[in-house]
């Protein structure tokens, strides 16, 4: 299943497939090391539409959703699937 | 020789560049541009070498205005230290690969090496040196661990222009990765969890308000205590006699007396009230703004080595972005609070002019600076805590309006926030002092001559009567729109040059509360003081400081007659 990066709800993982590459945000992003095959995990998000946290190789990252929903994501299994249903 | 230190944001740069380099660093603007560097001497076994931070930049593909100017300065340096950040080398080494390719002579600082032993990440770093081919030393720059072998590693750095094309760095960055890092173990550190916590919606804000509450009392009381007991002592027993010396030499009374020294209170000097530019003109800023600053600076730059500073512009985004800011545009209004001056300056790290604009337009009308709170405070603070309550919930409110009524108003995209939050980090102090003594030095540089010229200015105006001329011509309206008295005019238009002075004259006036509040609220927002207006004269330019000015005055117009409208219902 694909979503948006915007769109992974709290605790969910993603693998990043695709970029909107010629938004100059979506490049920065790229440079700071959110980039294609890398699996992301959505931190937080602050309320009333305001910035999404997720991390990636243990390092976090905050961005506006209208950068997070340029990035396309294959979802994976959630991180503490120990503890909660997976469908 | 020129070396320069490049590499990623939040790295160490600035704290190797603290260890390398003595006293004497200066910090200044990269020609033709807004964007600040800082460059200071190092001295090798033969020579003395400049060695400039440069502004933190991902990649050499420049995606800001910083990376842009790394960029160019590359083309400048002699030597590369590319500094790396071990717990998170895999998105390190892109940078490290493209410069490696410019064909600079290069020495990789493997820094953050603590860290890394203490999560478990293991680097070859002979490997490492082998893979990239130019010396590879791991630093800890906190303790100075292995920041003496660096610089004799100098003489050994290498050229190597490997031929990997752009679009294969990454693979050839996994390989890379693959042949020499081993992550042992990794698990939520205490750090983690804060770092977690800062950022959650609902608690993260309850933090920033304690955090913000704690720094500003921290201001208020160490400040306070650095005026009172230290740079008034000062000024009492060494300051105080020179100008009695220097006034009696000019024989007490003329012209040259009347600029330098002031009026002598019964037959004294006092530095408060005697308003000559040696007497009242220095103590005010040095002896009375200048520990403030000092303090607040202190906790501003603590926070931001520590890494608060990205959590709390994530946190306040949300509101921002409405005001056509991001998050990040805090630090200009942070900064904006300790004095106007640095604050417009800080408004360089914004990207557009619409965002520019905004901010230097709020910082100057909304943001109050330490001198201000000082001398307002001890304006309203006597009659209780409700003055400052309405002051402040005033400047909040008309922040937050004036804010959402620019964005639209304002034609222009409002950009948004992309920031790493780095993990929290002890700060290293010389390095945090570093960045103090440079604040204040912007301080001393910029805005002190202009505090000068203002004492000396009003004492011009005074002297021939303009103020008086203006007085009567203002009176009117001050009473009709303000509910002020005609006494009240000429502080308020001394306020344009000095806001303490003006707090000073509008004291003994006997005013009531209310009158209090509304002339206090003129004074911090109807026009930023006149080193501000300099400032905001260069960052901005002439059309967007008229656009800025005429703004200013219909804020002033419709919020002083509105507060006191309001002031007067509620019964005050
Ligand atoms: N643990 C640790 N912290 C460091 C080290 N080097 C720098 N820091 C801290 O990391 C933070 C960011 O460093 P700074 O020099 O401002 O990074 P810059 O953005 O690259 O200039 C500061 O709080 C430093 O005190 C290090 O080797 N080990
Ligand atoms: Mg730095």
């Amino acid at each position: 299943m694909y979503k948006t990066l915007a769109e992974l709800e709290k605790g969910e993982v993603g693998e990043v497939v695709g970029f909107d590459s010629g938004h100059m945000p979506c490049r920065r992003l790229e440079s700071m090391g959110v980039r294609q095959g890398k699996t992301v995990t959505r931190v937080s998000s602050q309320l009333m539409g305001g910035p999404i946290t997720i991390s990636v190789d243990g390092r976090q990252t905050a961005m506006g959703r209208g950068i997070a929903s340029k990035v396309k994501v294959k979802l994976l299994e959630r991180e503490n699937s120990g503890r909660m249903s997976q469908n | 020789m020129r070396i320069l230190l490049m590499g990623s944001p939040n790295v160490g740069k600035s704290a190797i560049f603290s260890r390398l380099t003595g006293t004497h660093v200066v910090a200044s603007n990269y020609s033709g541009t807004t964007v600040e560097f800082t460059s200071g001497n190092l001295r090798l076994e033969k020579e003395t070498a400049e060695i400039i931070d440069v502004p933190g930049s991902y990649t050499l593909e420049p995606t800001n205005a910083a990376e842009a100017v790394a960029v160019e300065m590359l083309k400048e340096g002699d030597i590369i230290i590319n500094v790396l950040d071990a717990t998170n080398l895999e998105r390190n080494l892109n940078l490290t690969l493209q410069l490696l390719q410019t064909g600079k002579p290069m020495v990789v600082a493997l820094n953050m090496w603590d860290e890394a032993l203490e999560h478990g990440i293991d680097i070859d770093t002979d490997e490492l040196e082998k893979q990239l081919g130019v010396p590879v030393v791991p630093t800890c720059a906190i303790s100075g661990e292995g920041v003496k072998l660096l610089t004799e590693r100098l003489g050994d750095a290498a050229t190597i222009k490997p031929k990997t094309e752009p679009e294969d760095i990454w693979h050839r960055v996994g390989e890379i990765i693959d042949k020499v890092q081993h992550i042992e173990h990794r698990h939520p550190t205490a750090g983690q969890m804060l770092s977690h916590a800062t950022v959650h919606p609902v608690i993260g804000p309850f933090i920033a308000a304690v955090v913000l509450f704690l720094s500003f009392a921290f201001v208020a009381y160490i400040g306070d205590w650095l005026h009172e007991e230290v740079m008034e002592e000062i000024f009492e027993f060494v300051w105080e006699p020179v100008t009695g010396w220097i006034s009696a030499a000019l024989g007490g009374e003329g012209f040259f007396h009347s600029v330098l020294i002031g009026e002598l209170i019964e037959g004294e000097i006092d530095m408060n009230e005697s308003f000559g530019l040696l007497t009242t003109g220095l103590f005010i800023p040095i002896a009375v703004i200048l520990p403030f600053i000092f303090c607040f600076y202190f906790i501003l730059s603590l926070l931001e080595d520590i890494g608060y500073l990205p959590r709390l512009g994530v946190l306040i985004d949300t509101l921002m972005h409405r005001m056509g800011l991001h998050g990040l545009s805090i630090v200009p209004m942070m900064l904006g609070l300790g004095c106007n001056v640095p604050g417009a300056m800080a408004g360089r790290i914004l990207e557009t002019r619409k965002e520019r604009f905004i901010a230097l337009t709020l910082v100057s009308i909304c943001v109050p600076c330490m001198a201000q709170l000082a001398m307002v405070a001890g304006l309203l603070g006597e009659a209780g805590i409700i003055g400052l309550a309405v002051l402040f919930f005033t400047l909040v409110i008309l922040w937050i309006a004036l804010g959402i009524s620019m964005k639209f108003l304002l034609k222009g995209e409002t950009p948004e926030i992309l920031v790493d939050i780095p993990p929290y980090r002890l700060p290293y102090w010389k390095s945090l002092l570093k960045k103090v003594y440079m604040r204040m030095m912007g301080f001393i540089r910029e805005a002190l001559p202009y505090v000068l010229l203002g004492v000396f200015a009003v004492q011009l105006l005074y002297t021939l009567g303009v103020i008086d001329l203006l007085d009567r011509f203002f009176t009117a309206p001050a009473q009709m729109l303000f509910g002020l008295p005609g006494e009240a005019v000429g502080p308020l238009l001394v306020g344009f040059l000095r806001k303490d002075v003006a707090v000073g004259m509008l004291a003994p006036l006997g005013l009531e509360l209310r009158q209090l509040i509304v002339a206090s609220v003129i004074l911090v927002i109807y026009f930023p003081c006149a080193a501000t207006f300099v400032v905001l004269f260069k960052e901005m330019g002439l059309r967007d400081l008229l656009k800025a000015t005429a703004v200013m005055i219909v804020v002033v117009l419709v919020t002083g007659t509105g507060l006191n409208a309001i002031l007067r219902i509620a019964g005050l």
